[in-house]
């Protein structure tokens, strides 16, 4: 398959010093549904306004479609279609009429244009709100709009940023729904960035997990997985005056039981793999009442992407908090749109 | 060609923004109507001073001085839409299509332009309405909303490049604010030369409004008509345009590289 991306070795310094990309390389091939997974700041939008001629890069070598990014910008964007992190929609205008100039902007116009326009809306579920002003759309359906009009003329490639951050969950799903049609149904190739396990999981064929501007992991979600090889068990423990003392004896005690790999101390608690969780947690928690060190909770899971992030970081990818900012954001009308990350 | 019809297209689109928010036309036009209706009263006796043309009502000296005070001020807010688009991402999202460049700033520049002309004309009927008249007739009408809306023109250069320099609309207002009042005060807008102190005197006569003043001033009171004074309007006008918008052209090529 001919590759429709080409990074080699990006980097890029803004300004101000930050090293938002960090030597990155990677190739997408035509058709494919291609992700990157990161916590926030991890320079996901960096590579992505890099990609999309937004913005120049400090070094490294871009090609999309067969054009260098540095020589032949002009053509790139006739052909990548873009929804940014942010939601970018013009609120004076209706649903069509955005629509209508997101296409007489890449030229095109008369009948062609209207059944275009006509027929993405009704992909996206807004035929029967076209003509309503887009500023009193709903946070979903704006989105929804954003995606619609990075359609317009058909582009080959989409570089969807984010695109489901801060949405409710039935949103979420009817935003893969579409996602999933595109790729398959049409053969666009979609490059996406998440914070979203689940959605780095459920849609894309390939994927990076990226941190601090640096590759942290590459393959298919099932390989990653299958790095990581173990169940994960993880354990909160009673906080207290020496929250940290019963933390290291609880260290010292899960290092002697059998079975028991790697421990990983997290922000979300402590962490252990094993190959067979279920048999294991019993010896855990017989260990610990003999100890003396109590514990508040303790669960299991196959492995997910997550585990992938925390055997190669130590940390969590927490998109958690995000969302529930954004929820406060909107319960209280503070912002129009989520703050940019 | 891409840039026409990109410019069109924008034009269009703020046009559209323009009218579906008719509360910030109505304010932007406040001010000059308070000015008409209380100004032109106030000072109605200020022509027994023999300081003005004679025969000429106040109301008829200065109409053209609000009218350019109106295109004035209204220019000056114009880079608060550039930091709309910015800071709304729009700008960004423009930037990833293919779309002709300079048609950014070309559409923002002619519905300046454009909204200027509006204005005017709104003015200039309700002047019409208390007795004002322009003595060259529709050709004069026609000329002086031309030089009002080239005049603004050459300033929303000036307040894009803050626009585009600062990202603040706060910034933007709070220079075209700080600007406004001084300028039009020590310009012929209303008050003749004649009247001012000889600093001020001094000051106004290199004041752009007051060529610009005086070009309207030219077209509307009967017998003064001289195609001099138009020209160096003009001259002086494109003058600033020249200077605003090649700051303007640079700042976004800046931005948009
Ligand atoms: N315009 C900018 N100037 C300076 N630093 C920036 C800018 N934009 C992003 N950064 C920094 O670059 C890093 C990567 O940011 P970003 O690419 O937005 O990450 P992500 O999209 O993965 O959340 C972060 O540390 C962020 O603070
Ligand atoms: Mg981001």
């Amino acid at each position: 398959m001919p590759e429709i991306v080409t990074v080699e070795d990006l980097v890029e310094v803004y300004s101000d010093g930050t090293k938002a990309v960090n030597g990155i390389s990677f190739s997408v091939n035509d058709g494919e549904f291609f992700g990157f997974l990161g916590p926030n700041g991890a320079g996901k939008s960096t590579t992505i306004k890099v990609l999309t001629t937004l913005l120049k890069k400090t070094s490294g070598k871009v090609v999309i479609a067969g054009n260098d990014v540095d020589k032949r910008a002009e053509a790139i964007r006739k052909v990548i279609g873009v929804q940014s992190q942010d939601t970018v929609i013009d609120q004076d205008l209706t649903g069509e009429e955005n629509m209508m100039l997101q296409g007489h902007l890449h030229g095109m116009g008369g009948e062609a244009l209207k059944a275009r326009v006509k027929e993405l809306l009704s992909l996206v579920g807004l035929s029967d709100v076209a003509g309503r002003r887009a500023g009193h759309y709903s946070g979903g359906m704006k989105k929804r709009l954003d995606l619609a009009s990075a359609l317009v003329h058909s582009p080959k490639l989409l570089f969807l940023d984010e695109p489901t951050t801060g949405l409710d969950p039935q949103s979420r799903a009817a935003i893969w729904e579409y996602l999933s049609k595109l790729n398959k149904e049409q053969g666009i190739t979609i490059f996406l960035t998440t914070q979203y396990m689940e959605e780095a999981d459920k849609l894309c064929q390939r994927l990076f997990i990226i941190d601090k501007g640096q590759v942290v992991a590459s393959g298919t979600p099932e390989s990653l997985k299958r790095e990581v090889g173990a169940d994960s068990i993880t354990m909160t423990l009673e906080d207290g005056a020496a929250a940290s003392e019963t933390k290291d004896r609880a260290k010292q005690a899960l290092g002697g039981i059998p079975g028991v790999g790697n421990i990983i101390d997290s922000d979300g608690g402590l962490t252990v793999y094993a190959k067979n969780a279920g048999l294991i947690i019993p010896d855990i928690v017989r260990t610990f009442d003999s100890n003396k060190i109590r514990l508040t909770s303790v669960s299991f899971a196959s492995p997910t992407l997550d585990d992938v992030f925390l055997q190669h970081t130590g940390r969590r990818i927490r998109p958690e908090e995000l969302e529930a900012k954004s929820q406060t954001f909107q319960r209280f009308g503070a912002a129009r749109r989520p703050a940019r990350q | 060609m891409s840039i026409v019809s990109d410019t069109y297209h924008l034009f269009i689109r703020a046009l559209k923004k323009l009218v579906r928010n008719p509360i910030l036309l109505f304010f932007s036009l406040l001010q000059p109507i308070i000015f008409l209706v209380l100004f032109t009263q106030l000072f109605s006796r200020f022509v027994e001073t023999g300081l003005f043309p004679a025969g000429v009502t106040y109301l008829e000296y200065a109409t053209p001085g609000i009218l350019l005070q109106n295109g004035f001020s209204s220019a000056l807010q114009s880079g608060t839409s550039i930091v709309d688009e910015l800071n709304s991402g729009m700008l960004e999202k423009m930037l990833v299509t293919p779309v002709n460049r300079s048609a950014i700033l070309l559409g923002r520049l002619v519905t300046d332009a454009f909204r200027v002309g509006v204005q005017s004309s709104i003015i200039l009927i309700l002047a019409y309405i208390l007795g004002f008249n322009v003595a060259t007739g529709a050709g004069g009408i026609v000329l002086a909303i031309i030089i009002v809306a080239f005049f603004g023109l050459a300033w929303s250069g000036i307040s894009l490049a803050i626009g585009l320099r600062t990202r603040s609309a706060e910034t933007v207002f709070g220079i075209g604010g700080v600007l406004t009042f001084p300028l039009l005060f020590m310009s012929t807008a209303l008050v003749p030369v004649k009247a001012m102190p000889t600093w001020m005197a001094d000051v106004s006569s290199f004041n752009p409004i007051s060529f610009a003043v005086n070009a309207v001033r030219d077209l509307s009171l009967p017998s003064a008509f001289s195609g001099a004074t138009i020209a160096s309007a003009f001259v002086v006008i494109g003058a600033i345009a020249i200077v605003t918008l090649g700051a303007t052209l640079y700042l976004f090529r800046k931005v948009v590289k």
